[in-house]
């Protein structure tokens, strides 16, 4: 549900920080759902959790967070050339 | 820690800023520079003993305990990647000496280049997902950087910006997918992946990861409805970058696809949507690329139109229609890091992308004007290049196994294609009719020795294909024989 909420995000928001917020949905849609399925009942029928989708997602959130930086250093970048966050006016690559 | 090769890299890029420190200190000029060719080269001889240890068996390296669980698994097709990346990023190395000269922040660049190749290798090296994953993510944000590398430039900028949208959008997704496959089989092993989900009739969960590993990995490797960050990033990117880019990025992310699809699925499975994209990302590239004025722009789009063609080779998924597409994977790094390596030897001289510009410039500029004839030959698939061996080959690959459609849309495709290359070749060969290019010098010698050294490789695996096919022969075996590839990690099953 989250991926669906971060794909609407990313295809109709127009603002640049927007777009960003919505590549981090995404992502904590996905580690969300590694925490979710990382449950599981064992054969005795004891819940046990397995680290390593835990493990997984420590390391996928630091990830995450450098994508944001560069994702945010960029923006910077944009606005200091076109004086505005929003996508519609970066338009000068066509084709 | 990892293997020699990859330590060597890894450490080189933490280690280019003391170099380029120590350089400016006691003053030797080009101390940074030499360090970083220097390390790749290391590198690649590392590669060497690897070579000869995957001819007896894939060589498995596990190096944590068992809840994190990583491991690398290197096979021929690993090797094949990772002997491409690196010997290509030398030559970008070696060429950026002096086309980047005027830029500032070049350690940051050095440092960049070195960690996106690292990444690129230890993805072709990785044995399960959660290695992918780092180094996948290693080999993005590097490559996002780089693209948007002049940042004094509004379009590097926008180029970059969207680059890095569609591209985390496209891990995001594999993430997921991952996610679910894990779900199903509480493992992120490649091994134990295929011994639990690999039959003959996916489930549901299944079924719904494919697309989204598909449309993960497709991002990176450019396929056609997800394309269209490269024409941007590509000519955005200095010219070694995109010489990189379009050499080894894209193709690694076709390596991704090709590794989980053939683990996961049975060939049957993906081989019409597989195909289907195929014949829409060369046309579609094809097209668009004769519209060009950019001739960078235009080298973009012809770049998508090769994954076309070695998608071919993937949906054709006999042993000979994959020693095709990995054969291709090698001569189209060679072949389009050429074209764009000299590509940017012009535009540094004329200072201007635009194809009007480059009129008559095979006057002043004969070699770069020549390895560039033979990259776009070579694009075009004539005879005596490297190209023509791989196409036949992909060629006949979908005639034998009885996809007709499949080849003869390649075929026609590639004399399509012909016709672009052509207008770029009939232009710079045009008679100039403006006196101002008399300034107008041939490349400095640092460029020219890497563009000089890849137009040799060029003709010479045109006239003798022969080891290039044999390596590929073996990764396209390697990875077919998904049996032993699942043997290396567990000798029991």
């Amino acid at each position: 549900m989250l991926y669906a909420v971060g794909v609407y995000c990313l295809v109709t928001k127009r603002n640049m920080i927007k777009l960003v917020i919505g590549i981090e949905i995404l992502a904590n849609a996905a580690n969300l759902s590694f925490i979710a399925l990382s449950t599981r009942l064992s054969p005795e029928g004891v819940l046990s959790v397995d680290p390593l989708g835990h493990s997984f997602v420590v390391i996928s959130i630091a990830i995450g967070g450098s994508i944001i930086a560069v994702a945010l250093a960029m923006v910077v970048s944009a606005y200091r050339h076109y004086k505005t966050l929003d996508v519609r006016e970066l338009k000068r690559l066509k084709w | 820690m990892f293997t020699s090769a990859l330590d060597m890299l890894l450490v080189s890029s933490v280690l280019t800023p003391v170099a380029a420190y120590l350089g400016e200190r006691l003053g030797i000029q080009r101390l940074r520079e030499c360090f970083v060719v220097l390390s790749f080269s290391i590198a690649l001889l590392l590669l060497l003993p690897l070579y000869s240890d995957v001819f007896e068996g894939i060589t498995v390296i596990s190096f944590s305990s068992p809840p994190l669980a990583g491991c690398l698994e290197i096979d021929s097709l690993g090797i094949l990647m990772a002997i491409t990346a690196i010997s290509l990023a030398l030559l970008c190395a070696i060429y950026s000496i002096k086309y980047m000269e005027k830029d500032s922040g070049l350690t940051q660049y050095y440092v960049l280049l070195g960690f996106m190749i690292a990444g690129v290798v230890g993805v072709v090296f990785s044995g399960d997902f959660f290695t992918l994953y780092v180094f996948w993510e290693m080999m993005s944000i590097t490559s996002y950087a780089l693209v948007a590398f002049r940042k004094d430039q509004p379009t590097s900028i926008e180029a970059g910006f969207k680059f890095l949208v569609m591209s985390a959008f496209g891990t995001s997704t594999i993430l997921l997918a991952m996610s679910f496959l894990y779900g199903m089989s509480g493992t992120l092993n490649f091994a134990q992946l295929a011994l639990a989900l690999h039959t003959g009739s996916p489930s549901p969960w299944l079924q719904l990861v494919f697309p989204m590993l598909v449309v993960g990995f497709g991002v990176k490797a450019a396929i056609v409805p997800l394309h269209t960050w490269l024409p941007d990033a590509h000519p955005e990117a200095p010219s070694p970058v995109s010489a990189l880019l379009s050499g080894i990025i894209i193709e690694t992310g076709l390596y991704g696809l090709v590794r989980v699809l053939r683990l996961l699925f049975d060939p049957v499975i993906f081989a019409l949507p597989l195909g289907a994209i195929a014949i829409a990302t060369m046309t579609v590239a094809n097209l668009t690329a004769l519209l060009q004025r950019d001739l960078k722009r235009l080298l973009a789009y012809s770049s998508i139109a090769q994954v076309g063609y070695m998608l071919i080779g993937v949906s054709v998924g006999t042993g000979y229609g994959l020693q095709g597409a990995f054969l291709h994977i090698f001569n189209h790094s060679l072949m389009k890091g050429l074209a764009f390596l000299s590509a940017g030897a012009i535009i540094y001289r004329i200072e201007s992308r635009d194809l009007n510009s480059m009129r008559g410039i095979s006057k002043y500029m004969p070699i770069t004007t020549f390895a560039l004839t033979i990259s776009l030959l070579g694009l075009g698939g004539i005879p005596f290049t490297n190209g023509f061996v791989s196409k036949y080959i992909l060629f006949t690959s979908a005639f034998s196994a009885g996809e007709p459609i499949l080849a003869i849309s390649g075929i026609l495709n590639s004399a399509f294609s012909v016709v672009y290359y052509l207008r770029v070749l009939q232009t710079v060969f045009a008679k100039s009719n403006e006196e101002g290019k008399v300034r107008v010098k041939e490349a400095p010698l640092t460029m020219l020795i890497p563009m000089c050294a890849i137009a040799a490789l060029v003709v010479f695996f045109g006239i003798w294909p022969a080891p290039a096919m044999d390596m590929a022969g073996r990764a396209a075996a390697s990875l077919l024989d998904l049996e032993r590839y699942v043997k290396a990690i567990f000798p029991a099953t």
